[in-house]
């Protein structure tokens, strides 16, 4: 994912933007050496308004936008030039505010709304459109286009998850160079030439990959958009929330949309240390499982039938420590084992591994479900915080499992249900082979086969519903904020074991201790 | 096959004669001997100088000087393959000059490519013709062949230790891709787009390599050149502007066709003298100096050199020496009607500018054509040239120069349509 | 399969002549177009393939070039030139004609599919419009009556 920027040092030159001197590696365009000092269109920074280019794709220079004064050494006067394909020098003199950057600025918002159909009050893309954004800031007050605009096909369907629009299209290509360059797949292109350019899929070809909805992120304007988001909510209606991607080790880096207290959407935030600019689509979709018909809601607890009932959070709390602690009294902390999950926060592991560690519990094990990788970003292990997990102690679970069958355990703690999902080394374990225990405790965000032999549950947080931090594959610790609030009794692990542990008497447990 | 041009001189002269195409007719009148002794005895060093000292400035369009564009290539360490191309996909409306000599001069042709190559140390040329030209694939097939079957070409060309061949490409219909980096593209097998500039052609062309891009006309003038001399070449046309060209005249003139003049040879001689002026006892009322891309000029500045140092005070340029005659009946809106409408079907749509503003501008002249324009129309296509003009990947977008030419010259016609809401030339051609 | 095998091998042969075989596409359709009568998508598909591309990248070039079709466009592809100076002297007069005479629009085919009628823009024939190109040939200095003579002598 190493785009342009990042990479290691060069060698360095200065160049003096609006007055202002900057030092900056040698082998960069204008656009990637502000964009690498995180002064590109940011508050206090130098802005300068682009279309085709984008950090993580080759340079187009087609939109014409980015057009600022530059001035060589040697130069006997400034020219107007692209600052997507400018290299920049030593002693650059770079004006983004003369009249002529203006004048260039403004011709090019012009000439591409000359055939756009400005159907801003029905588009989706309509409050986070830079066509939008910059017909305000740089365009012409009022368009003298008074000529049929061009008409286009619309509600293209380009595949099971992407529509597009190719009246809205304003051809920056941004579309096309990512399944070409980031996927490889190539499923579009641009037929016809002049003002009959279009965005085509090959006949009978979908727009179909596992990274197929970033497009939808990158296309500047409403061309192209996702099935799953069209029409759902208006965007300035969102909420944007900085969040990470849950579904794999990768944690990709997300913007959360949040309307009336639910996730939206995720929408692909960049992060160059984690995922450039893209995510995959299961992952983009996977903001599903937040709301998700099958989510746990409530404590449960087996009733005097032997069904699985809500109870309070105190039931449930008391029912734990009195199935526990005669265990541990009678056939000591031998008997007991903790599973823990890539899904739980590091704050949570921590909380869990601490559990275990007073209890004296040495049966543990992580429980990780893998799958399918890609060279790209998806990761094989299906859960975000492996990696902390991991290193907090929580190890292979082969151990465990080999205590299991070996009819050596009668409780298990258990965070998460990739239990049952098994991994690369170990088959599945089957929920009957926990069918003879004395305890299974649950703690989950969704409901699971588990439940077949748990006697207890404890509905935990999902990441966008919580406080705590993750360590992707990498080992980077990512932070996401709390995007939406959790239902009523759906708890951190932390908590729930916080209260297990006083109500059971442990050591260093009491009300006011914060994990 | 194009007709033989009324007046001839050095590059023409026998272009009259069908043998002038074979490989025997061409040695017959001494071809082939320049570059046999120039492979032979000759270094590229000494070609390039001459041609450089010659002042021969390249007939494609664009006018730069061909000696400088040679020295542009980089040293040659031997390491990776360089190419010549000739741009032979003339399509410049108004010019016909290299379909004359594609047609009956081919040898001349690979003996400039025999020494181009040579000055820059190219191992192969990429001929790529349009593809409309059939006359002129048939013609190229044929002396190619002959000249592979007489070891002109191969690997030892003309006897010598230079080892060249030369590759036919086929052009398949896009204007654009007489730009020399669009003619790249598609020579690989793209879409005719035109690169971004930096690189250039000679440090990154075909296929990645150095290569220099020249036209079919300046490749037939190095024989010429090397043969006689940079001294020789001076004696034709003007101190900036030196040698012959082809200059084709097309339009409402009496005796429309090529002429080989000297460079600097006025307009008004040309137009009057040389083709005839316009028939029926007519008056003149434009003239389009260098092809469709060039702004017209109004009878009355028609006493002007054709060539660059004179046509560019006069805010137009030689282009191709394409000469485009309009008499008093011609509608000039419906002139901007015809360039817009090309420019806007041959704009390959990859900068905003030439896409979006080609398109827009000839719907706004079709309008005020038919008679629906309005005064602010004029202002309007003023500033939207000023918005397309130069700030491109390639020169197309200056599709806007045109139009700025016919509303500076022409203005009153454009009004008349506003005023009158109708065209008020009733004799001038049909769109 | 509709790029058969003596049609493949003569493309594959011409990649030789390119330092990338990619530089053989342009030619490669033109046999296809020539051969097939146009660049069906079946066709696309297959120089894709032959080629290491993308067949986007093909419909691209189908649709960006003037020469090469998607469908079929008649026998004898016919089109008169109608830019500025053969338009001067008279090539639109000339297209009605041949409209009238062949009894379609410009940019429609004969019923009997003999003729496929366009406009194109310079052909490089200035001095000697208007005229019309059928293929690789070229019909100068054209009135209605020779024109309408050319095309009734078509197969």
């Amino acid at each position: 994912m190493a785009g342009p920027v990042g990479e290691a040092e060069a060698g360095s030159v200065r160049i003096r933007v609006d007055g202002v001197e900057y030092p900056v590696r040698e082998d960069l365009t204008l656009l990637q050496a502000l964009d690498g000092l995180g002064l590109l269109n940011v508050p206090e920074g130098v802005e300068i308004p682009h279309y085709c280019w984008h950090p993580h794709l080759a340079i187009d220079g087609s939109c014409r936008l980015c057009q600022v004064e530059l001035t060589r050494p040697g130069d006997e006067q400034a020219r107007l030039a692209i600052a997507c394909d400018a290299k920049v020098c030593e002693g650059l003199v770079v004006d983004t505010k003369s009249e002529a950057v203006a004048r260039a600025r403004e011709g090019v918002m012009e000439l591409l709304l000359a055939n756009h159909p400005l159907d801003c009050p029905i588009c989706d893309q309509a409050g986070e459109c830079r066509l939008q954004d910059h017909a305000f800031d740089y365009g012409v007050a009022a368009s003298r286009m008074r000529e049929p605009r061009r008409a286009a096909r619309k509600r293209v369907d380009l595949g099971p998850t992407v529509a597009l629009d190719q009246e809205r299209c304003i051809l920056c290509r941004r579309c096309v160079r990512f399944c070409r360059e980031v996927t490889g797949t190539g499923e579009l292109g641009v037929v016809e030439r002049g003002d009959r350019s279009a965005i085509e899929t090959f006949p009978g070809q979908a727009l179909d990959n596992p990274y197929s909805m970033n497009v939808a992120d990158i296309c500047p304007v409403g061309a192209l958009t996702t099935k799953d988001f069209r029409f759902k909510a208006r965007v300035w209606s969102l909420d944007e929330v900085d969040g990470i991607c849950t579904a794999c080790a990768r944690g990709c880096n997300v913007s959360i949309g949040v309307a009336r207290g639910r996730v939206q959407r995720y929408v692909a935030r960049r992060n160059d240390a984690v995922n450039g600019s893209w995510i995959c689509d299961e992952g983009r979709l996977s903001y599903q499982q937040i709301d998700a018909p099958d989510r746990l809601s409530s404590c449960l607890a087996r009733d005097e039938t032997g069904e699985l009932c809500p109870v309070s959070l105190d039931e449930a709390v008391r029912e734990a420590a009195r199935r526990l602690r005669p265990l541990l009294d009678e056939r000591g902390p031998g008997v007991v084992a903790g599973v823990a999950s890539g899904h739980a926060s590091n704050e949570d592991v921590r909380a869990f591994k601490t559990f275990l560690d007073v209890l004296d519990v040495d049966t543990i094990g992580l429980a990780l479900r893998e799958g399918a990788a890609d060279e790209l970003l998806v990761s094989a292990e299906k859960a975000a915080n492996a990696a902390g997990a991991r290193a907090v102690g929580f190890g292979p679970i082969e151990g465990l499992l080999e205590r299991l069958r070996g009819g050596g355990l009668d409780a298990l703690l258990v965070l998460g249900h990739d239990l049952l999902e098994g991994d690369v080394e170990s088959p599945a374990l089957d929920a009957a082979e926990l069918e003879g225990l004395d305890t299974v405790i649950v703690f989950d965000t969704h409901r699971s086969p588990l439940e077949r032999v748990a006697h207890l549950v404890f509905p935990v947080r999902h990441a966008a519903e919580k406080e705590g931090s993750y360590t992707n594959l990498d080992g980077v610790v990512q932070r996401p904020s709390r995007a939406v609030r959790p239902a009523p009794g759906v708890r951190d692990e932390r908590d729930f074991l916080d209260r297990i542990g006083v109500a059971l008497g442990l050591a260093g447990y009491g009300m006011d201790r914060t994990a | 096959m194009q007709k033989a041009p009324f007046t001839t001189g050095y590059l023409t002269e026998h272009c009259g004669d069908d043998a002038f195409g074979t490989l025997k007719g061409y040695r017959a009148r001494g071809g082939y001997e320049t570059a046999r002794r120039t492979l032979k005895k000759g270094s590229p060093e000494e070609v390039i100088a001459t041609v450089r000292d010659s002042g021969l400035q390249g007939r494609g369009g664009a006018g730069f000087g061909t000696g400088q564009k040679w020295s542009f290539m980089p040293a040659d360490d031997g390491s990776a393959p360089r190419y010549l191309v000739c741009n032979a996909d003339e399509s410049e409306p108004g010019s016909f000059k290299d379909r004359l000599l594609l047609e009956r001069a081919p040898h001349l042709l690979i003996e400039g490519i025999l020494l181009s190559a040579f000055a820059i140390g190219a191992e192969k040329t990429f001929l790529y013709v349009r593809g409309e030209y059939g006359e002129s694939i048939r013609s190229l097939t044929r002396a190619l062949e002959e000249a592979r079957r007489g070891k002109v070409l191969g690997p030892r060309a003309l006897g010598s230790r230079f080892a060249h061949e030369v590759v036919l490409v086929r052009g398949a219909g896009a204007y654009i891709c007489g730009e020399e980096t669009a003619l790249l593209e598609s020579l690989e097998g793209r879409k005719g787009m035109p690169r971004r500039k930096p690189p250039y052609p000679a440090e990154h062309g075909a296929f990645g390599r150095p290569t220099t891009v020249n036209n079919v006309e300046t490749l037939c003038h190095v024989p010429h050149i090397v043969g006689k001399g940079a001294d020789w070449f001076r004696s034709f046309g003007t101190d900036a502007s030196p040698g012959n060209t082809l200059f084709g005249v097309s339009g409402q003139v009496v005796r429309p066709g090529l002429y080989e003049l000297p460079l600097g040879t006025p307009l008004d001689e040309i137009v009057f003298e040389h083709a005839g002026g316009v028939p029926d006892g007519r008056k003149i009322k434009a003239v389009v100096p260098g092809g469709l891309s060039m702004a017209a000029l109004p009878a009355g500045q028609l006493d002007v050199p054709m060539a660059d140092e004179f046509l560019r005070e006069r805010q137009t340029a030689l282009g191709t020496g394409g000469i485009i005659v309009m008499d008093d009946r011609t509608c000039m809106v419906r002139a901007a009607c015809v360039i817009t409408h090309f420019f806007r079907d041959e704009s390959c749509g990859q900068c905003t500018q030439c896409r979006e503003g080609t398109g827009w501008l000839n719907r706004i002249v079709r309008r005020i054509e038919r008679g629906g324009g309005r005064f602010e129309d004029l202002a309007l296509l003023e500033d939207l040239c000023g918005k397309m003009e130069g700030q491109t990947i390639c020169a197309f977008a200056d599709a806007a120069w045109p139009v700025q030419g016919l509303l500076r010259h022409f203005r009153q016609d454009f009004q008349s349509h506003v005023n009158q809401r109708r065209c008020p030339y009733p004799e001038s051609f049909a769109l | 399969m509709v790029i058969d095998d003596a049609l493949r091998a003569r493309i594959e042969s011409e990649m030789r002549s390119f330092p990338e075989p990619r530089g053989a596409l342009l030619g490669a359709l033109h046999r296809v177009q020539e051969e097939l009568g146009c660049v069906s998508s079946e066709a696309a598909r297959e120089l894709s393939e032959i080629f290491a591309v993308f067949p986007v990248e093909v419909l691209e070039l189908v649709r960006f070039y003037n020469f090469f079709s998607e469908e079929p466009r008649g026998r004898h592809q016919v089109t008169v030139c109608t830019n500025l100076p053969c338009a001067l002297v008279g090539a639109n007069d000339l297209l009605c004609g041949i409209e009238g005479h062949l009894g379609i629009a410009v940019g429609e085919t004969t019923p009997d599919g003999r003729i496929h009628l366009g406009r194109e823009e310079c052909l490089g024939a200035c001095a000697n419009g208007p005229m019309m190109r059928i293929g690789g040939d070229y019909h100068e200095d054209l009135d209605l009556a020779a024109a309408c003579a050319v095309l009734d002598a078509l197969e």
